[in-house]
């Protein structure tokens, strides 16, 4: 992020502007909530390491354990669990995409950051549709 | 123009902040990867699965990944941190501890590919 030093001073006509941003007040723009959604999906994401790792030991010991964690797998609510990681998953690859090109200034105008962030729900809506048919 | 300073903790933002996306592309990559592989049909059992996971490139694939998540992991995890975490002890605290548990687990998952998945 860079700051601009003479944009952040009181001066001038803007002294009423909020000193906190009220999470509750603003309505973020879609950019933004693609943002928070890439952090809140990456934190969730490392949550899921642990576990991810105890399964691929777990079916790499024994033809049993490879049992256990396919069986586990597919019960009901490892099936919702697994959609859930595979949503936070989609969402975060797109988004972090979006993230890179921003970095290589593509889509960093107003509009295409909103037309990126718009694409990358819509990307992530699409793979959600088609991994639902292939779960279930 | 945007002019870097150099030393010091600047210095340190810009190799965290390399790090972040030269992770991020091999877990990109990885991923598709992954998701071609499983498109083409996954090891049916459990000595296909142990025979694909025993290969060599293919062990150092998931070697390679665990790593990047590591990184990628530290320094997402860190960020959060340091916008939301305000009391510096607190912040310590969960940076210790979130470098401690990626640890833990890149140490594991070494194991797991070293031994477990040795064909």
């Amino acid at each position: 992020m860079i700051y601009r030093k003479q944009g952040i001073g009181m001066s001038g006509k803007n002294k009423k502007r909020p000193i906190h941003l009220d999470l509750l007040h603003i309505r973020l723009p879609v950019g933004g909530v693609v943002s928070i959604l890439h952090r809140v999906t990456g934190v969730a994401l490392v949550l899921a390491l642990p576990a991810a790792i105890f399964l691929l030991r777990q079916s790499l010991l024994s033809p049993e354990g490879y049992g256990r964690v396919s069986a586990w797998l597919r019960s009901l609510p490892m099936h919702i669990m697994l959609f859930l990681l595979i949503l936070a998953f989609t969402h975060h690859f797109f988004a972090g995409i979006r993230h890179l090109l921003l970095d290589l200034d593509i889509g960093i105008s107003r509009d295409g950051s909103r037309r990126g962030a718009w694409l990358v729900l819509a990307a992530v809506a699409l793979l959600m549709v088609t991994s639902l048919f292939l779960l279930w | 123009m945007v002019t870097l300073r150099h030393g010091g903790s600047a210095h340190r933002g810009l190799g965290e902040w390399l790090v972040q996306r030269a992770s991020a592309l091999y877990l990109a990559g990885f991923s598709l990867w992954l998701a071609l592989r499983m498109g083409r049909g996954w090891p049916a059992d459990f000595t296909a699965w142990k025979s694909w996971l025993g290969g060599g490139g293919v062990r150092l694939a998931f070697g390679m990944f665990f790593l990047s998540v590591a990184l990628h992991a530290w320094v997402g995890m860190r960020s959060v941190f340091l916008d939301y975490v305000k009391p510096m002890w607190l912040r310590l605290v969960l940076q210790m501890m979130t470098a401690a548990g990626l640890l833990v687990l890149l140490l594991w998952a070494a194991e797991i590919l070293l031994i477990e998945a040795r064909p």
